[in-house]
């Protein structure tokens, strides 16, 4: 007799795999991903990909998306970390999407974009604000913080209008956005705040990948607030964040992987391809269990984000994956020799992504404490059951 | 290669809970001395108990004393008692290989001897395949078997034979042919023998902490009957090589160190836990998650009637080497200086594990064999 039920399978369309990798192939050619990085961003590409719809998966038809499940737009930022595409996929889609959806604010026809939280200094909160006609105390100079921040406050008058002062860091694509949305509290409940990035003044940062990680002043900038359910906070928004870049990496390090191991058959030293050197082949096997780990975190992470809470999952996940880029990296790039060290050899696209985007959502220590709390918590009865059952083993 | 992402469905998840309700009675938590894995007591009482709940041999036939049950529901259980720390010991190497063999190559008449008997849990079986001077290079085995009327006869010695002197049979990789130049994996042949043959001698190798686990096997004209051996004489490579892959990839490659790092967890709770303490707890809770849906997924395409095994072998390859990482973060994060009979059970387990975990990464094929296997695959090379 059966007792217990499994959850609904949670399925991705193959035609979205089929088109989304088609796509990116077709368009990110190793000339145009480096262009991209000179020019901050790829216009054509980004343009391309909005015509799939693919931009505003997850993102309810109601709100101006396309509908589809959030594991279904977690595969689409695979295919973007595996092609090196140079868009703002998941702060336009995942990030700002879903905030202005659950805001119930317009979204604009120009892109999206969102203020990181400012995990990496364990504060969980965004821009602090009040409702009640008065500026929020905290310094409004900037604060720095590995993994973006923020440090800002706003005037939100009873009409949800938004004053907002001080500036956030490492903003993904700042200098390209429409909209600039960010988390805070008002009156202790969660709000979201959008501001033209017309009323900011934006000073280019690139991330060791060339991609754009603006600084955003608000200074004077007027923008608009409004209330959203419980559960859409700082908390969650650094959870989602970090759950599109293990997608972002599960990819890149794939396609790192398949370059290595095309470059080390075609290389010839000592009269046979390099690898057929055990020394190498260790690279090539390590570099392919992380990339198959990272793969399964971010597909099982996906699975579980899109039934509900998923706090145990994406935490691991993104742990796992910040500690496998680091393998990864440095195993491919030694196995690839001087060529790997070159501007004209696609490996970098993803070597630098991969160290850009371990820190972003979140560090290795950062998410360590995080699990460390769960795992402490369910103590020594609930470490297995936490291992086998995730999040739902937390209660 | 890929690794599809899959879970328990209902069924599963009741035979999870299953496992877990009996583990709970029969070896409450605090209570039993932890095994360190795979390497575990044997404990005949304990085998029949399971084989009571069809755990044993789950997944072999019901026709031979079997289950039918799947490679995941397999998974289940032996995950749970490894990570328990059951002693698994007496069936573990019947239960993971020698059944599936038996199966697989045997005659009917063999499958009749020994398959009902596996799945009472009664048979306990060692592995001759290593032998003085073949180690990784296995084909090159010489004990030899000479057919001698309706049988053969068995001259030569086995070496690092886990258990022999505890156990009921052995599955042996023998020469039936000359090496051919050249062709070195034909002429073998795998055989089923009884430890109690005559002639059969089994002599203690002390393991590095003094403990007994291996054993020097030695034939001296051992008649073995045409009825025990293992499918077709000549074929023992092929055999053997299926075998293997029987062995990798599961929870036995990468949960050794749990029951061990579950200890430390419940000796340290109600104490003020350090920071790095605690990340570690974390750190290690995610990275066996990851490592369990991999090894999982392997199991589910086994039962989808594929043959994962280059899969298999980066799960063992990685799982390995991270049992042994577990083990150097928990000793570079413990100040005091343990002993394998120190007052906390944590601290015995560490001592052991410090011990005898160099091993984890040699036994069944050594990581470095592995990786071969796993980048010709990744390659598209024949392994
Ligand atoms: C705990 C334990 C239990 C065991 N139980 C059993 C058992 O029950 N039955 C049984 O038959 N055997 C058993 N073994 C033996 C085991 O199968 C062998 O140890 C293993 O196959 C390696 O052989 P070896 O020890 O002779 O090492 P060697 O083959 O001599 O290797 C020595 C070193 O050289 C490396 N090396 C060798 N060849 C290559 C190559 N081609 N490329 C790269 N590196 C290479 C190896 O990886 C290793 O690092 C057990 C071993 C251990 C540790």
């Amino acid at each position: 007799m059966t007792v217990r039920t499994a959850p609904e399978p949670v399925v991705v369309d193959e035609l979205i795999t089929e088109t989304a990798d088609r796509l990116f192939g077709e368009l990110c050619t190793h000339e145009a991903v480096q262009a991209a990085e000179e020019a901050g961003g790829a216009p054509d590409i980004w343009d391309a990909f909005c015509e799939t719809g693919f931009d505003l998966i997850a993102v309810p038809e109601e709100a101006g998306g396309s509908g589809g499940t959030l594991a279904e737009a977690i595969e689409v930022l695979r295919l973007v970390g595996y092609h090196s595409a140079p868009i703002p996929a998941a702060e336009n889609g995942i990030l700002g999407g879903w905030l202005l959806a659950e805001a119930g604010l317009e979204r604009p026809d120009g892109l999206v974009t969102v203020v990181p939280p400012r995990a990496a200094a364990g504060d969980w909160s965004g821009a602090s604000c009040s409702a009640d006609g008065t500026v929020e105390s905290g310094p409004a100079e900037t604060v720095s913080g590995a993994a973006g921040g923020a440090n800002c406050s706003a005037h939100i008058a009873d009409d949800g209008t938004a004053q907002l002062r001080g500036s956030a860091l490492r903003v993904p694509w700042a200098r390209s956005a429409e909209l600039i949305v960010c988390v805070c509290e008002s009156d202790g409940q969660p709000a979201v705040i959008a501001v033209p990035a017309s009323q900011c003044e934006i000073t280019p940062l690139p991330n060791m990948a060339g991609e754009p990680r603006d600084t955003v002043s608000f200074d004077g900038a007027t923008g608009v607030a409004a209330p959203v359910p419980d559960g859409v906070d700082a908390e969650a928004l650094a959870q989602r964040g970090a759950l599109s870049r293990v997608a972002l990496m599960a990819g890149a390090i794939e396609k790192m992987c398949q370059l290595t191991v095309s470059y080390t058959n075609e290389r010839v030293q000592f009269g046979r391809p390099v690898a057929r050197f055990q020394a190498v082949q260790q690279h090539l096997v390590w570099a392919a269990q992380d990339a198959a780990l990272v793969r399964m975190a971010a597909e099982v992470a996906a699975r579980e984000a899109t039934r509900g809470e998923a706090s145990f999952e994406i935490a691991a996940a993104k742990l796992i994956a910040n500690q496998a880029a680091a393998r990864a990296t440095k195993a491919c790039h030694q196995a690839h020799g001087a060529m790997g060290m070159t501007q004209e050899y696609p490996l970098h696209h993803f070597s630098r992504r991969l160290w850009s985007w371990r820190k972003e959502y979140g560090s290795d220590a950062h998410w360590a404490g995080v699990l460390g709390t769960m795992a402490t918590g369910v103590g020594a009865d609930g470490l297995y059951p936490l291992i086998t059952s995730g999040t739902s083993a937390l209660g | 290669m890929r690794f599809t992402p899959t879970e328990l469905t209902g069924p599963e998840l009741d035979l999870q809970a299953e496992v877990r309700e009996f583990l709970a009675a029969e070896l409450p938590p605090g209570t039993h001395e932890p095994c360190l894995g795979m390497a575990a007591d044997h404990d005949r009482e304990f085998s029949a108990k399971m084989a009571a709940r069809g755990w044993v041999g789950m997944a072999l036939p019901s026709r031979w004393g079997g289950s039918d049950r799947t490679a995941v529901q397999r998974f289940i259980v032996v995950e749970e008692m490894l990570r328990w720390g059951a002693p698994v010991g007496h069936h573990w190497v019947a239960d993971r290989q020698t059944g599936n063999v038996i199966l697989k190559f045997g005659t009917d008449e063999q499958r009749e001897r020994f398959l009902p008997p596996i799945c009472r849990g009664e048979l306990g079986f060692s592995i001759g395949m290593s032998e003085p001077d073949s180690g990784s290079d296995l084909a090159s085995v010489t004990t030899r078997a000479e057919r001698a009327g309706d049988g053969w006869v068995v001259n030569g010695t086995k070496i690092w034979t886990s258990n022999a002197h505890m156990n009921d049979w052995f599955i042996c990789l023998l020469r039936t042919a000359p090496m051919e130049d050249g062709n070195k994996h034909a002429g073998l042949s795998q055989f089923l023998i009884d430890l109690r043959s005559p002639g059969l001698e089994i002599s203690p190798i002390p393991f590095l902490d003094g403990s007994h686990h291996f054993n020097e096997v030695t034939f001296h004209d051992v008649f073995v009957p045409d009825a025990n051996v293992v499918g077709q004489p000549g074929m023992g490579w092929h055999q053997n090589t299926t075998e293997m892959a029987y062995e990798r990839g599961g929870p036995d490659r990468w949960l050794s160190p749990f029951s061990t790092v579950e200890q430390l967890l419940r000796e340290a709770a109600g104490t003020q836990m350090e920071g790095a303490v605690s990340d570690l707890f974390g750190e290690l809770a995610a990275r066996w998650w990851g490592i369990r849906n991999l090894s999982l997924s392997v199991a589910r395409l086994i039962d989808e009637g594929e043959a994962p095994s280059v899969e298999s072998a980066l799960v063992k390859e990685m799982g390995t080497r991270y049992e042994q990482e577990v083990v150097e973060k928990l000793v570079q994060l413990i100040d005091e200086e343990y002993s394998p009979e120190s007052e906390s059970l944590f601290e015995r387990l560490l001592a052991q594990c410090v011990v005898t975990f160099p091993g984890n990464t040699i036994r069944g094929g050594t990581i470095e064999i592995l990786r071969s296997v796993a980048s010709k695959g990744l390659q598209g090379l024949p392994a």
